[in-house]
């Protein structure tokens, strides 16, 4: 009766997804929801015998998952991702039912899926992963009392699901670290044990209170946000020394850095294809995973150093040699995080264009660029180009956080800020929210083709 | 007329920058001090969250920003609502004193005598201004274009509340800020927008409001100057950045 069910949800899912393709749409959701709809087990029944790894947390599940991505491919192991972005159960689903034949025998032995953190029990339920990672827990940008805690609460009761998961978590998030009480999976941490940033904005902190006596908490170190070396004196709740860590950063570059790594002891040198940012935590996160998995550290390390960037996350395009680095900004707190980097930026000419628009799917009210911290900027850029629809609003933000009139530049029309930005003598880091980067991104990748890829 | 401005100094209180911190509002307080600043105005600043205090007489304008609806009650404590000497009986005091204050979305409703939830229930609020506020089933989120005949100019900016707020009919102290042209302003029904008491300013409007209206920002600066060094008048400045993007919006808003 199930391998009968199995076949029906089968055929409706891959069918649905064929037609979708065909016609030009994307097949994320909808054959994954109509399959669960026919045999509510169908996910459970294809990931047997997939050796499944789920990512989880606020930021950084889609770049380390393209690290891990890296390593598999590297190795030659058949390996599927869910790469589309569509982290629910019914887009895991479809990537599931799609690497997997009629009859529900895997394709693959590996998978590599980012789960939503509110996903998380129904996806564990269904998958009985291997590992489960937890990057970090952060609000969102309208998030607000007690979402936080909510958020934690999501991501418990997915690990409750995943009883044979070894659980890597982040030791420097005092939120996502509290896990490893309330569960009893083999625990992994991984951390950053140094600052990563000389100079940063000052962040609104999610944690500043210890969550089991609500004692403030005291910093070792910061690194962002709140992430760090957090004591609580209250009740002696610290951060766990990480079996896996980020020990020093060594080189600075302004599309690689230098790190140092300690894994289980033994201290490497790592080159990493990532800026020297919050996206080291991201190298520490897809290491832990790599090696967990069963991969050598030498393999996790070229992983690294060599993977496929995502959508607007530090690519870099080659434009008539001028490189062209694309970085998405989401919310105030993605966008401090950016402005970190920039006030870290080792390529002191480095031209900035921040680009905004304000279609529904980027929320079509802006006001949230008053909550970033451009004023740190400021101090150390004295022009940028703005663009988008609401190109006017962010020059004007720029102007009310100290940069001066004469240095600000409203391009309109993407493809004159292309020819311009040819004609820069220096690198650009073009920083845009969603469907700006969308827009730019394609006109940028049309006028290069593929070629126009950094390899890196 | 002023003659030597660098001896002139504006006081601006931010409170509960903490708890109302919703949709950028922090960018009128940002405003407000560059703009003085640029004209060779010193302007301090002095953020006032929960547990905080001063002396509230020291102050030339005050803002209150936005937040959600559930923070507003955790506030009600702090502000001390019906006790004497508390932080809402001095601002009691200061709105009856002509000092300026800007108040946006929760901080507009908490401004007035009284809110009126969704499950009926009343809270007394601060009762520095006579009006009250209920609640609508829906929000009200969008952008919005209103008049603002006091400042003599067309405000643009962006709504996103669910409380409606009612002026007493028969109070001419009270009156609104101007009509609504785009969106839905104090209650979505009777076309008006925001509400000018003595020099109290509120509105519904985030954006936030001062950066891309550099007519309404002045006019609470000229407000707040006149009363602290009478016959003192705000010097110009370069606008054409503001204008441009107060006029892209309006232009996309009206079609």
């Amino acid at each position: 009766m199930s391998h009968f069910r199995t076949i029906c949800a089968a055929v409706v899912c891959k069918a649905t997804y064929a037609v979708l393709r065909a016609l030009g749409r994307g097949a994320t959701s909808l054959p994954g929801k109509l399959a669960l709809r026919i045999y509510p087990d169908y996910l459970s029944v294809l990931a047997q015998g997939v050796h499944t790894l789920v990512l989880t947390g606020t930021n950084g599940k889609t770049t380390s998952t393209h690290m891990v991505a890296q390593a598999l491919e590297n190795a030659g192991v058949e390996a599927f991702y869910n790469r589309s972005g569509a982290n629910l159960i019914q887009g895991i689903t479809t990537e599931f039912s799609i690497h997997s034949t009629i009859g529900g025998k895997p394709r693959c032995a590996y998978a590599v899926i980012e789960c939503d953190e509110g996903a998380l029990r129904r996806v564990c339920a269904s998958l009985d992963p291997q590992i489960v990672l937890v990057t970090n827990i952060f609000r969102d940008q309208l998030d607000r009392y007690g979402e936080v805690m909510h958020t934690r609460e999501n991501i418990l009761n997915g690990l409750k699901n995943a009883p044979h998961a070894v659980v890597c978590l982040n030791a420097d998030c005092s939120i996502t670290a509290s896990l490893a009480r309330d569960i009893d999976n083999e625990i992994v941490f991984f951390g950053v044990d140094c600052e990563i940033y000389p100079e940063r904005v000052e962040d609104l902190s999610d944690a500043t209170h210890c969550l089991w006596c609500n004692h403030p908490y005291t910093y070792d170190y910061v690194t962002y946000a709140h992430l760090g070396g957090f004591v609580c004196e209250g009740c002696g709740y610290r951060r766990s020394e990480p079996q896996i860590a980020v020990t020093e950063i060594l080189e600075r570059g302004s599309n690689t850095c230098t790190l140092e790594m300690r894994v289980d002891g033994e201290v490497t040198e790592v080159v990493a294809d990532v800026p020297a940012g919050y996206d080291i935590y991201n190298v520490a996160a897809a290491v832990t995973a790599l090696i967990v998995f069963g991969f050598s550290k030498e393999e996790a390390f070229a992983a690294v150093g060599q993977f496929k960037h995502g959508f607007g996350r530090a690519e870099v395009f080659d434009l008539d040699g001028v490189p062209v680095r694309l970085m998405l900004m989401k919310n105030p707190a993605g966008c401090n995080q950016i402005i970190n980097l920039l006030l870290n930026e080792p390529d002191e000419d480095m031209g900035i264009v921040c680009l905004l628009n304000d279609n529904d799917c980027d929320g079509t009210d802006v006001s949230w660029i008053y909550d970033a911290a451009w004023e740190s900027l400021c101090t150390h850029k004295h022009t940028a180009i703005c663009g988008g629809i609401r190109a006017e609003d962010m020059a004007l933000r720029l102007k009310y956080a100290g940069m001066p009139d004469g240095g600000l530049h409203i391009v309109k029309s993407y493809d004159d800020l292309i020819e311009l930005l040819a004609k820069q003598g220096h690198a650009v880091t073009v920083v845009a929210n969603y469907s700006a980067m969308m827009d730019f991104r394609a006109r940028l990748a049309h006028k290069l083709g593929r070629a126009g890829f950094w390899e890196g | 007329m002023a003659k030597d401005t660098s001896t002139q100094t504006l006081r601006i209180c931010h409170l509960y920058p903490d708890i109302l911190n919703l949709y950028g509002d922090r960018g009128n307080t940002i405003t407000l001090v560059q703009r003085c600043l640029w004209r060779g105005i010193d302007a301090e600043l002095t953020t006032l969250g929960l547990g905080e205090d001063a002396d509230f007489s020291d102050f030339d304008l005050f803002f209150l920003g936005g937040g959600q609806d559930f923070d507003q009650f955790t506030l009600l404590d702090d502000l001390g609502i019906g006790k004497p000497n508390s932080k809402a009986s001095r601002l009691v005091e200061a709105v009856a004193d002509d000092a300026v204050i800007l108040a946006i979305c929760g901080g507009y409703q908490l401004l007035g005598d009284y809110y009126i939830g969704r499950d009926g229930v009343r809270s007394d609020f601060i009762g520095a201004v006579p009006f009250y506020t209920d609640s609508a089933p829906e929000r009200m989120i969008g952008n919005m274009v209103f008049t603002c005949d006091d400042f003599d100019t067309t405000v643009v900016g962006f709504e996103n509340h669910s409380g409606k707020t009612h002026l007493p009919p028969d109070n001419p102290e009270v009156s609104p800020l101007g009509k609504v042209e785009v969106g839905f302003g104090n209650n979505g029904e009777d076309g008006y927008e925001g509400l000018r008491y003595h020099n109290t300013f509120c509105t519904y409007s985030h954006g936030p409001i001062l950066p891309k209206n550099p007519a309404f920002a002045d006019g609470l600066l000229q407000l707040a100057l006149s009363r602290r060094y009478p016959g003192a008048t705000l010097a110009p400045l370069d606008d054409r950045l503001e204008d441009l993007a107060h006029d892209s919006v309006l232009k996309r808003l009206r079609g």
